[in-house]
């Protein structure tokens, strides 16, 4: 398989009557847009907006973020078995708007939170305060229920991904990666000497606002399942996660997925890189035992001599998570985890709700309770009630001059357990 | 039927049969649970959610077996580090009664995937479910 | 340049310059004055700060006139209004370290006056202060005076000036437990992906999160014939006899005691409880709930377990260091074994 994503570096978003990318400068036809997303019955009302780094603007509450793309050779269009016709995908070359992203923002509960701040101190703890965002809000037709509210959202985003991602067609990429592998027959035979390394990525899979979907099957409903990482770096999978604000892995961070690109970027040289392995995270006990020695069992048939897992959400999975670590150790692979930790405002609690003495090599991306003080905003994109939710987490979280004191827990990307952002934990 | 609902959510208690309806709070629900381990009935779900916002929900149902059987000492272990962890988490957060419909809808949305999961699979056995320590059966 | 910050420093009665074991049992007293350590700390503050006077107390009077103690210390911490208050270092002596430990701790959460001790990383009194106190790791003697002195004064200097301290390993104390969140210059799949390496060559990797660890003790074989094992009775509970003749702290155990129940048939009306972590009142009433000497007999006359051993031990769990906690298991298991008894039944609260 062989991907080539040809980068095309956004330095500035600006509305205009084409949709096209000219010196870097991206120009949106939101008419064009907001035309597309209304073709759905369901949608009442597109409001598109945009933020750029630095600006004093705040976006709340946060959905989804889609990089956009388009496929300007080899097969698959949009979201195959999403938005688009059903290709196998991971082979061709791909124009991709590098630094812009489509956030998706509207409240489908009233609780959600999902801050981006694009400036100051909130920016720091968020990587999608330095993106070009465009900001596309969907308001449905009342009366839809949640499920279907949901969906709504979720593929007006990816539609506008897809629409966006046409301004690339034509534009020259600054720079092209080239993602390439042949089968494992292949590989084992040119690196003979280099250890098997798998990537298991956990997914939440349980229901209503915390589901993910590959080629648009929600993974409730499999047995964790190989896949090609160029698959996923071509938008196989696709976030339905909307309120773990923190650690949710976005569609964005799918498609840019940082463990399979820092895995492929050691492909050859030091390991050799068997592939990825999706595995769901189940509510119920059985379900997690059938997962968790299905997924060993996929390392070790392929024949793995390293694994890394990372997490989705904090609570229940940090079982799946320790008791696949358990049985990978058990069966002598050596494993690597990567996950979020909840240890209190002051740091003092037990991290992980489980524990297993066989997780040796862990990856710590933050403390979801790490408190964070935001100033107030200039510009507000979303819902005022959103901001009001997150103001009132606890007594005396909402400031005299407008600021408000939040956790990790509530900005978007900044603790992700596929280790996307820079956060860490040190003991004091 | 081979499951029973514990649960503090009203919309949930107008939709089964099979609930045991606690007129309180998310902790009082897992305490339920709690209880009922300790007496041999078996754990179906894991009793916290998979995110942080769930836990902040004024609502929770979770789904147990409907006979007593031999106590389950990795199932004891799971639901009482599980209200330590809930209080760690909540000790500090005001309620948001305002979200509670929503809390609501979400609650018994995940509960009905959660039931489908269970009918999907007919366990016919106690779970012997083996986490990490807490949970494992120490061989 | 502003005043330079005020220091109370607490010795014990050897570094207090009183005297040797024989004198541990002398009540503290106060002198404006740098006694001991204090001079040489003082110095090294290098014009910042000066110590304004030192409060010496025998070991064994902290540890068994607590209260007493205690009510001397704090009000003449009160009294002299200190910006800090420095105790040590004990390196590894045991009571020395409790009272360190217990008085800056004490001093940190009631009067809000920061706190610096050392200690040796083994010394028991660490564990009732290091979540709340900066202790800074020294050696396990005295000897260490030299190196431990430079490293509290560095850090005091930064604590009086309210300056932020740096990681533990840096400025040389010993870590809180507090789990900090902060940025690393790699992100973690890339961190991720180097510790996998390290381990698949066999190298040294250091992992982010170290799963807390447990102290796993083998559960013993069943007994085989109940009705003909001795069972003593154990409990952390604070149950003593009236007046508790033993002095058994009510918290932060010292001690362990043991009473002989052989001619009771309960211990309700010549027990109660000194512990001072739960509410006393259902446990006053019948001491038994916490530690069932009544039940124990009845199931004695009734044959299901041959016999009840003739002491019963007791200590209190509430706030005691896991090194007592180990000693006292030990000395007590010991005794049990020697003693012949069959099976124990462990009462905590």
């Amino acid at each position: 398989m062989k991907l080539e994503l040809r980068k095309i570096q956004i330095k500035d978003v600006v509305f205009g009557d084409k949709m096209e990318v000219n010196g870097g400068v991206l120009t949106i036809n939101k008419d064009q847009v907001v035309a597309k997303l209304m073709e759905d019955h369901r949608v009442k009302e597109i409001k598109i907006d945009l933020a750029k780094p630095g600006e004093k603007t705040r976006i709340i509450p946060v959905k989804d973020c889609i990089e956009p793309r388009v496929k300007i050779e080899g097969e698959g269009k949009g979201f195959p078995g999403v938005t688009g016709k059903m290709v196998p995908l991971g082979d061709g070359k791909v124009n991709v708007l590098d630094g812009a992203a489509v956030v998706t923002i509207g409240d489908i509960v009233g609780f959600q939170e999902g801050v981006v701040d694009m400036w100051g101190e909130g920016a720091k703890w968020t990587p999608f305060s330095k993106t070009f965002n465009i900001v596309v809000d969907i308001i449905p037709v009342e009366g839809l229920e949640p499920h279907v509210h949901e969906e709504t959202v979720r593929l007006a985003g990816l539609k506008a991904a897809e629409v966006i991602g046409e301004a690339g067609r034509y534009a020259e990429p600054t720079n092209v990666e080239v993602f390439e592998m042949g089968n494992h027959a292949e590989e084992s035979a040119k690196y003979p000497n280099l250890p098997k390394v798998l990537y298991v990525e956990m997914l939440i899979s349980q229901g209503l606002l915390h589901d993910g979907y590959i080629y648009g099957v929600n993974s409730q409903k499999i047995l964790p399942t190989l896949i090609h990482p160029n698959e996923e770096l071509d938008g196989a999978v696709i976030s339905g996660n909307c309120v773990a604000a923190c650690d949710k892995i976005t569609t964005y961070q799918h498609q840019n997925n940082s463990a399979i690109l820092d895995l492929y970027a050691e492909h050859g040289k030091t390991i050799n890189f068997l592939g990825v392995i999706l595995t769901p995270e189940l509510t119920t006990l059985e379900g997690k035992f059938r997962t968790c020695d299905y997924t060993a069992k996929l390392c070790t048939m392929m024949g793995a001599d390293g694994v890394i897992v990372s997490e989705e959400g904090y609570g229940n999975p940090d079982s799946d998570l320790l008791m696949i670590c358990k049985r990978l150790e058990k069966a002598g692979v050596k494993t690597v985890l990567i996950t979020d930790e909840c240890s209190g405002w002051d740091g003092m609690s037990q991290p992980l709700a489980d524990t297993t003495k066989e997780a040796v090599a862990v990856v710590s991306a933050g403390n979801v309770s790490h408190v964070v003080t935001l100033e107030p905003a200039d510009k507000v994109i979303g819902s005022a009630k959103a901001i009001s939710t997150l103001a009132g987490g606890w007594d005396g979280s909402l400031s005299e001059d407008g600021s408000i004191k939040c956790e990790l827990n509530a900005v978007i990307g900044a603790t992700s357990e596929i280790g996307y952002h820079n956060c860490t934990v040190k003991l004091y | 039927m081979s499951y029973r609902i514990v649960t503090n959510n009203p919309s949930v208690r107008d939709s089964y049969k099979n609930v045991i309806f606690i007129d309180g709070t998310y902790e009082d629900v897992l305490v339920k649970v709690r209880d009922l381990v300790h007496s041999g009935v078996e754990l179906i779900d894991s009793p916290l959610g998979a995110s942080i916002r769930m836990l902040l929900s004024p609502y929770r149902s979770i789904l147990v077996g409907t006979e007593r059987q031999a106590m389950n000492a990795d199932q004891i272990l799971l639901i009482e580090q599980s209200i330590l962890n809930y209080r760690t988490l909540t000790q500090r957060r005001n309620s948001e009664p305002q979200h509670a419909n929503d809390y609501a809808v979400v609650d018994k949305a995940l509960l009905e995937a959660s039931i489908q999961a269970y009918e999907d699979m007919k366990c016919p056995t106690h779970s012997k479910f083996t986490g990490g320590e807490f949970l494992e059966t120490r061989a | 340049m502003s005043n330079p910050f005020k220091v109370l420093y607490y010795v014990n009665q050897f570094f207090g310059q009183v005297g040797g074991e024989e004198k541990a049992g002398i009540e503290p007293f106060y002198k404006e004055e740098k006694i001991g350590p204090a001079a040489g700390f003082e110095a090294l503050l290098e014009g910042e700060g000066t110590v304004v006077g030192t409060l010496v107390c025998g070991d064994n009077y902290f540890n068994e006139h607590n209260k007493e103690a205690f009510a001397f210390i704090m009000d003449t911490i009160k009294a002299a209004k200190p910006d800090l208050v420095v105790t040590g270092p004990a390196f590894n002596a045991g009571r020395y370290g409790m009272a360190c430990g217990e008085i800056a701790a004490k001093v940190t959460e009631e009067l809000g006056i920061p706190t610096l001790s050392g200690m040796y990383i083994e010394n028991p009194g660490l564990d009732t202060c290091v979540s709340k106190v900066i202790v800074v790791s020294t050696p396990d003697s005295a000897a260490g005076m030299r190196t431990a002195l430079p490293t509290m004064a560095k850090i005091a200097r930064k604590l009086a000036k309210g300056e932020e301290l740096g990681a533990p390993e840096v400025e040389g104390y010993i870590p809180q437990g507090r789990r900090l969140t902060v940025f690393s210059d790699k992100r973690g799949s890339k961190r991720a992906v180097e510790m996998l390496l390290a381990r698949l060559n066999n190298e040294a990797f250091e992992t982010e999160l170290p799963m807390p660890q447990f102290d796993r003790v083998d559960p013993a074989l069943a007994i085989k014939d109940l009705s003909k094992a001795t069972i003593a009775l154990v409990t952390s509970g604070g149950i003593v006899p009236f007046g508790n003749p033993d002095r058994i702290q009510s918290a932060s155990a010292q001690k362990w005691g043991k009473y002989d129940v052989s001619a009771a048939a309960a211990l309700k009306g010549a027990y109660y409880t000194i512990h001072g972590g739960y509410d006393p009142v259902y446990a006053n009433e019948t001491p038994d709930r916490v530690a069932p000497l009544d039940v124990m007999k009845t199931l004695e006359k009734e044959g299901v377990i041959g016999k009840v051993y003739d002491y019963f031990y007791t200590t209190t769990g509430t706030g005691t260091s896991v090194g007592n906690s180990l000693t006292f298991g030990k000395e007590i298991g010991a005794e049990l074994k020697a003693a012949g008894v069959d099976g124990v039944i462990l009462t905590s609260t």
